[in-house]
């Protein structure tokens, strides 16, 4: 909540975000967030400071020349991350024409013209899932969580990059 | 030679203030600033980010729609920026050129969009700015528009500011102003007319130094300009003296 709130701020273009709650938790004190005045109300409120990532990397179903990244089903964060970002980089599991995103253009995540550069990236969410063109692969997930030696160097020979 | 009429005049010296790889948004009841964006992606040979009001991004309307905000003008979208999205990406400053219209407009750029005389008892209570508050101080640049040339029109003293900040450029059907910082100054004038004209129908005062007749609209301008509107109905509807 307080990540989103900080995403939020930079992507309003503000310098912080008010936030429900918060009051009672050790982690305002330990990120040091302060309290504003609701100058309406005069209740004390959180403002969580604006968080401005250098880069965005999303990945997406789909993306096209120019870069207008389709996603379906949940988008997660990639809505307030991508508007909050200077940059934003899209990896893409297909290439598609920009026609077959007309066709539907309310399902761009992002369009073009935010978008820096892309990679197309077939299963790249692996060892994650990316709906409905795959599911998690726990396997995988359980070999990279092995500590002995060898064991991260065959995770990434497995990775769909290295197989490309 | 291309000459002008007061409809080509506005609409493709609106054009003129579009800047390559920019980002321009076109808004609500802004026929005059969306047939400017359609012109100058078939006139001109440069890259620009068309966005509107409707959510549309880099439309591809085979038809034009009479009103800006008319949801037609989102065919051929590869995307939908919602206004949300459009109004937080001016927020934070990632629009270079938003066209935003005013009822009266003063020699330092302030728009009024609410009120003709007081507030509080008004002689006309107007449609209000629709973002302009924000978006004025916000957008990079923003052009505005006016039909009619006056001295109500472009007033030394609004009766209300509704919007102050960064406007760029004021177009006319007699004049095109520009300005980066301050006060306007003349860019050039129809013509038809004469510097004389100009400030005689003006009611802020303003810069001459530099000014001259506007170039006339280019054989792509013209040729454009025609294309979109064939059959002149948006011409007559506008109805600009």
């Amino acid at each position: 909540m307080t990540l989103v709130a900080g995403l939020r701020a930079a992507s309003y273009g503000i310098p912080f975000q008010p936030v429900a709650g918060v009051f009672g938790s050790d982690l305002a004190r330990v990120n040091n967030w302060k309290t504003v005045t609701d100058p309406y109300s005069g209740k004390e409120v959180y403002a969580i400071p604006a968080i401005r990532p250098d880069i965005a990397v999303i990945h997406v179903n789909e993306v096209d020349e120019f870069g207008n990244a389709r996603l379906y089903g949940t988008p997660f964060w990639d809505h307030p991350l991508t508007r909050a970002a200077k940059r934003v980089l899209v990896t893409a599991e297909k290439l598609v024409s920009t026609d077959h995103l007309r066709e539907q253009p309310e399902l761009t995540l992002v369009p073009g013209f935010m978008v820096e550069a892309v990679a197309v990236v077939p299963n790249g969410a692996w060892p994650g899932s990316m709906h409905p063109y795959y599911d998690i692969d726990y396997p995988a997930v359980e070999r990279y969580l092995d500590n002995s030696p060898g064991a991260l160097e065959a995770h990434l020979a497995a990775a769909p990059e290295a197989k490309q | 030679m291309h000459t002008w009429s007061p409809f080509s005049y506005i609409v493709i010296n609106l054009a003129r203030q579009i800047r390559a790889n920019e980002v321009t948004f076109s808004g609500v009841n802004s026929t005059l600033p969306m047939l400017a964006c359609v012109l100058a992606k078939r006139a001109y040979d440069f890259h620009f980010t068309w966005i509107n009001v409707a959510g549309g991004v880099e439309p591809q309307p085979t038809t034009i729609p009479h009103s800006s905000s008319d949801p037609g003008i989102v065919t051929g979208s590869a995307a939908i920026f919602s206004n949300q999205d459009f109004y937080d990406l001016c927020a934070r400053g990632g629009i270079g050129l938003v066209y935003l219209g005013c009822a009266q407009i003063d020699g330092e750029g302030r728009t009024n969009v609410s009120s003709i005389g007081p507030w509080e008892k008004p002689k006309v209570r107007l449609p209000g700015g629709g973002g302009a508050a924000v978006m004025l101080p916000t957008a990079q640049r923003v052009a505005t528009w006016r039909t009619e040339h006056s001295p109500r029109a472009l007033v030394d003293k609004l009766d209300f500011v509704t919007a102050s900040g960064n406007l760029a450029a004021l177009v006319t059907p007699l004049a095109v102003f520009q300005r980066t910082t301050g006060r306007f100054r003349l860019e050039s004038w129809h013509p038809d007319a004469s510097l004389e004209e100009v400030v005689a129908r003006t009611g802020f005062q303003f810069d001459t130094a530099g000014a001259g007749p506007t170039p006339p609209p280019t054989a792509s301008e013209t040729a454009a300009l025609r294309a979109i509107d064939a059959d002149g109905a948006f011409e007559a509807e506008a109805a600009i003296k």
